[in-house]
């Protein structure tokens, strides 16, 4: 069975420009363009990963997303991937080096836009599904 | 040291000898006056020092002891000589004890008259020079009190805290800007050991000078203490050095940053913030222009166009929103260049319609008018038009197609109001509530294909903030909004 992933992220240009690409791989795509409408798709679409960006309705909509879905028990089997512009560069510190920080943040991984398409499938090839 | 050319009065009733002292003193080039008799010699001696004084014991006026009297009581200093025939030499002793300089007997030489004036002018000359120093360093002392005054005067006025303390760590000097600073409300006295009273942070510094006597340098850090408020303090504490180098004591000084640092923090979640939107739009450039470049990803070159109008619109808002960091920070930093001109609300607002009017046709938005036509304000030109360009703007872009936009204007007693009202998609109220915020955008399902900076409001606020104005929104979510401006009327039209 193909690959699930969701894409959580309110800026349209993104999904237009990633799901195409992803599709072409082969993986299964479902969108969201808010957490909202993302914590339903995940509930029904059951995703191997789920990207989530961070600043959606609030700068923080993301984070609440992150927290939301790692309540659900189903969320062991997902691998919550944080995708955002607030890097380094921007003073917002985080990231999932130690426990600690990942289990505050409550994802398991983290991108810093911008991420290329290219890097975007390479990236689910070797590091999310590298094990599976 | 002498004194050349002084100037001595002669007082004696025999015009022989009065004249015969001036020629020989007048011969050595002084100035000489005389008195012949002792009323007069008392008036005119009293009435200027002279250097020297002949007085002739005496006169049938008055004693020559009462002229002594009366000048020395004038001019404690004064230099008197007493000419006297041997039959009075006794008494003439005695004047020595009243304050006389010398006394000469007559008949005397002309070479024994100068020699006593040569002495007696060497003496003056002592005498002035004394009375010169001791008049400086008076003088002197005076400005050291009168400069220790001022100085603690401006101390006290000193909003920074100052304190020293000396090796003993005893408090030689602090100021009222030190004990409120640090919330000091127990009674400091000179000479109380402070160290345990103030912050441990400042205690510290200082002991950390006195413990390093040999390489003393100066400590400067941020010291904050928590209770009642967060207070950040920036103390400079530096030691005090003796003449040779040694420690005689520390100066520390402390200034309150707190409000600077939370200028400094919000400054910096700015810039975090215009990163992050700036990175935004260019994330979705970079991805379209590497789906067209990279061809193997595998997409149709027929959506390549569609793919470059995104970037070309994205590029775009990027543009305008580095326009409006620029406006922000320009605002902020108070660097626009205000010419204040009479501004007729109406014209403007007539104006930004017509600049905005494609917008207007696209949306296919009705505008009602009804703004009174002699409304004006003092104010920028340029300002005004970007503030009602933005409310406007706002009006049409988050309407609904084949909505309204209402616009009133009225002039009350002292201001004049503006209400721009749409028919549009409106707010929730926490999104209301948020409206001013720097890069806020309301985000649902209606406004996700409608680009905007963020700072378009906060522009406003800004520029209605500079005329000390208001803004106030009242709206209705998927029924509309309304934006009122309040702002000062022109002082021509103040009832």
């Amino acid at each position: 069975m193909d690959k699930k992933i969701l894409m959580v992220d309110d800026d349209t240009d993104l999904i237009n420009i990633y799901k195409p690409v992803l599709e072409k791989a082969g993986y299964n795509i479902r969108t969201a363009y808010n957490s909202v409408d993302g914590y339903e798709a995940y509930k029904e679409f059951l995703p191997d990963v789920v990207f989530v960006d961070l600043s959606m309705e609030h700068f923080d909509s993301g984070f609440v997303l992150c927290h939301r879905i790692k309540k659900l028990p189903e969320s062991k089997n997902s691998r919550i991937i944080i995708m955002t512009s607030a890097g380094h560069e921007t003073g917002i510190r985080f990231s999932t080096e130690t426990s600690e920080e990942t289990n505050w943040i409550k994802a398991d991984d983290y991108l810093e836009k911008p991420v290329s398409p290219r890097d975007l499938l390479q990236y689910i090839s070797e590091k999310v599904f590298k094990n599976k | 040291m002498i004194i050349e050319k002084g100037k001595i009065l002669v007082v004696d009733d025999e015009l022989g000898m009065r004249e015969g002292i001036r020629r020989i003193l007048e011969m050595q080039g002084h100035e000489v006056d005389t008195a012949d008799c002792g009323h007069k010699g008392i008036e005119k001696g009293i009435s200027a020092e002279y250097d020297l004084y002949f007085i002739d014991l005496k006169m049938p006026d008055l004693e020559g002891t009462q002229v002594l009297r009366e000048i020395k009581l004038v001019y404690p200093e004064a230099i008197c000589v007493i000419v006297t025939a041997y039959a009075s030499i006794d008494t003439a002793v005695e004047t020595t004890r009243m304050g006389a300089y010398q006394y000469i007997p007559k008949p005397f030489e002309p070479e024994e008259l100068q020699i006593l004036v040569h002495r007696a002018l060497e003496r003056r000359w002592y005498i002035l020079e004394a009375r010169r120093l001791r008049e400086e360093q008076e003088r002197r002392l005076l400005e050291v009190a009168h400069e220790q005054s001022r100085m603690r005067t401006i101390i006290n006025a000193l909003d920074d805290g100052i304190l020293v303390i000396n090796q003993e760590g005893q408090v030689v000097l602090f100021n009222p800007g030190f004990l409120k600073l640090l919330n000091i409300t127990t009674e400091i006295a000179i000479g109380d050991n402070v160290l345990d009273i103030i912050p441990a942070q400042l205690s510290n510094q200082i002991k950390e000078i006195f413990a390093n006597r040999n390489q003393v340098q100066a400590i400067i850090q941020e010291i904050v203490i928590h209770p009642p408020a967060k207070l950040v303090i920036m103390a400079n504490t530096t030691p005090i050095l003796g003449r040779k180098g040694e420690l005689l004591g520390v100066v520390s000084v402390l200034r309150d940053i707190s409000e600077l640092k939370k200028i400094d923090i919000m400054r910096s979640q700015f810039v975090d913030m215009a990163a992050h939107e700036l990175k935004s739009p260019l994330t979705a450039v970079q991805g379209y222009l590497e789906l067209v470049v990279d061809k193997t990803l595998g997409e149709e070159p027929e959506l390549y166009e569609g793919y470059l109008k995104r970037s070309l619109e994205r590029t775009k808002s990027l543009v305008n929103l580095i326009n409006d960091l620029l406006n922000v920070t320009r605002l902020e930093a108070g660097k626009v260049r205000r010419e204040i001109q009479l501004q007729n609300i109406k014209e403007l607002i007539d104006d930004r319609i017509d600049f905005l009017k494609n917008d207007i046709k696209q949306q296919n938005l009705q505008v009602l008018l009804d703004v009174d036509s002699d409304m004006y304000v003092d104010a920028d030109r340029e300002d005004m038009l970007r503030l009602f360009n933005q409310v406007i703007a706002n009006a049409i872009k988050y309407n609904k197609p084949d909505g309204t936009i209402t616009i009133t204007g009225h002039k009350n007693r002292n201001y004049v109001k503006v209400d721009i009202a749409d028919t549009g998609i409106g707010l929730r109220e926490e999104d209301r509530q948020r409206l001013f915020e720097d890069f806020f955008r309301a985000k649902n399902e209606h406004t996700r294909n409608i680009t905007g900076t963020g700072l378009g409001l906060t522009i406003v606020k800004k520029i209605v903030d500079a005329y000390s104005g208001k803004i106030e929104v009242n709206s209705k979510y998927e029924h509309g909004t309304t934006f009122s401006i309040f702002l000062p009327i022109t002082k021509s039209q103040l009832s």
